[in-house]
């Protein structure tokens, strides 16, 4: 009558893991759990492995600690579906995925369009017509254009964080690549490194809509994200995905430093460039798809760079116009 | 004198036969008590001394669940008394500076934290959410179920749960 599958033996050892953790346990819980143990090899070698994850989980650094009580301590979940795309779901947002982007591109009458840029290492304050306050982050391209209809951003390269003055009758869209952000009476971040893209609110609430579309695709729908939600828009997969952050980390950069959660290396570096004097190369490709979390000082990129080898496997070359990150593995074989 | 010596060493035989039989489910069971494999292995050592130098054998049936007892009584001891020392360091000024200009204290695994972060939301949102409260916060069930609004029951299931969970994950992704 043992139980033979792991998947079972995993579940078991973990229920007796909570009850015995429980400070309520008997001495008879304890005896039963030790009757269970030697019933089968497996079954304290399994409830060791519980153990030890749960160690190495309480010893986490505090980045990464924060990080995920910040991430999964919400009373409401984020909410990780994609809204079909009905005309019950979004009207507004059907008129502006067709006809008012196509209307913006034509350049109505009566449209003006201003481009704003930032220098390499310069954030910036730009106050816009309708008194939207936007902070636009280092080495980033923005066009503005504002008709009596829309007021539309576009956002070329890099980071901004805006501050929406809310007119109901003249709605306020940011374009970074494939995405579209709607205001809805909001403060909000984007940032766009090429065609990837993260979004995040800080007030009030946006819509995103992904207005990609292949030959023979059905449109993709849209999303309705409040504040303290993540979107990251991978391009690759043309997929979002919903997290979570405060709004003090998702403007971190107006204080000299870059917050990442789960990026690829490539975007690290990307958005490190915007801010570093001396760019940052990857060499080998294989480096850019390690995951990074953490914050980086602005100020101390180099001190950074020191310390990265001893967490992802590479080498890092500095010259004095440039930084070369490549493979260790590779490094030693030339 | 003669036979105190004779019982001595018949609880020393005893105690050598529990050792070799149970030490490492004891180690175990500690372990998940105190959080801590070193504190756990140091409470063992004090749990066979204790039943070591007991002078009431004959009053005991099963030495093997009294050894469990102390070392349970230990462990709670432990924790009562690292919960002192939390209070009070709690209570200390801060320091904010974590040295977030380096990574170092990264290298516990990045891809691990992402694998987790995965495994994590595909878990019901009571259930991710009581798991970092508990496995990674540390707090008591007591505490995560009263946050929660929730029964201590339903608390220690959905840790259980979100537990098995994410190291099934961890498991697949260790596969090479």
């Amino acid at each position: 009558m043992a139980k033979t599958n792991p998947d079972d033996i995993l579940h078991v050892a973990a229920d007796w893991w909570v009850r015995l953790r429980a400070p309520d346990a008997t001495d008879e819980t304890v005896d039963q759990w030790l009757t269970w143990t030697l019933e089968d090899p497996r079954h304290l070698a399994t409830f060791e492995r519980i153990n030890e994850f749960a160690a190495s989980l309480r010893s986490l650094d505090t980045v990464t600690h924060r990080s995920l009580v910040r991430a999964f301590m919400r009373p409401a979940a984020p909410s990780r579906r994609w809204l079909p795309w009905t005309a019950a779901a979004s009207l507004a947002a059907m008129v502006l995925g067709s006809a008012g982007y196509m209307g913006w591109a034509h350049f109505a009458p009566g449209t003006t369009t201003q481009v704003y840029n930032s220098a390499i290492a310069q954030n910036r304050d730009i106050t816009l017509p309708d008194g939207t306050q936007v902070a636009l982050g280092a080495s980033s391209t923005m066009t503005a254009q504002f008709s009596r209809q829309q007021r539309r951003i576009e956002l070329r390269n890099g980071e901004a964080f805006f501050q929406v003055v809310h007119e109901p009758s003249r709605p306020f869209v940011v374009g970074a690549g494939a995405i579209s952000v709607r205001d809805i009476g909001t403060a909000f971040d984007v940032r766009r490194t090429g065609e990837r893209v993260t979004i995040a609110v800080t007030q009030g609430r946006v819509e995103i809509a992904d207005l990609s579309q292949r030959p023979g695709e059905a449109r993709r729908g849209s999303l309705q994200v409040s504040a303290g939600q993540l979107v990251s828009y991978d391009p690759a997969m043309s997929s979002m995905t919903v997290g979570s952050i405060a709004p003090e980390q998702a403007t971190a950069w107006r204080n000299d430093r870059l917050e990442f959660i789960d990026e690829p290396l490539s975007v690290v570096v990307a958005n490190l460039n915007r801010y570093s004097n001396r760019p940052l190369y990857i060499a080998d490709s294989d480096l850019d798809k390690l995951s990074y979390t953490g914050s980086i000082r602005t100020d101390a990129i180099d001190g950074w760079l020191g310390a990265l080898p001893q967490v992802f496997p590479l080498r890092v070359n500095k010259a004095a116009d440039q930084v070369i990150l490549s493979d260790a593995k590779n490094a030693v074989r030339r | 004198m003669a036979m105190s010596t004779v019982t001595l060493t018949v609880h020393v035989d005893e105690i050598e036969r529990l050792f070799r039989e149970h030490n490492r489910a004891l180690v175990a069971f500690l372990q998940c008590r105190l959080s801590s494999l070193s504190d756990a292995q140091e409470v063992a050592q004090e749990a066979y001394l204790r039943v070591l130098t007991m002078d009431n054998r004959e009053e005991v049936g099963s030495l093997r669940s009294y050894l469990f007892k102390v070392a349970g009584n230990l462990a709670i001891d432990r924790l009562r008394k690292r919960k002192v020392r939390s209070d009070f360091a709690a209570a200390q000024p801060g320091d904010e500076a974590e040295g977030e200009t380096t990574p170092v204290h990264h290298a516990i695994a990045v891809e691990q934290v992402a694998g987790l972060r995965n495994a994590l939301r595909e878990l019901p949102a009571k259930a991710s959410q009581a798991f970092v409260m508990h496995v990674i916060e540390g707090r008591d069930f007591a505490v995560v179920a009263q946050t929660m609004n929730l029964s201590e029951r339903m608390v220690r299931y959905h840790v259980a749960n979100a537990l098995a969970h994410c190291r099934a994950w961890m498991d697949e992704k260790e596969m090479p």
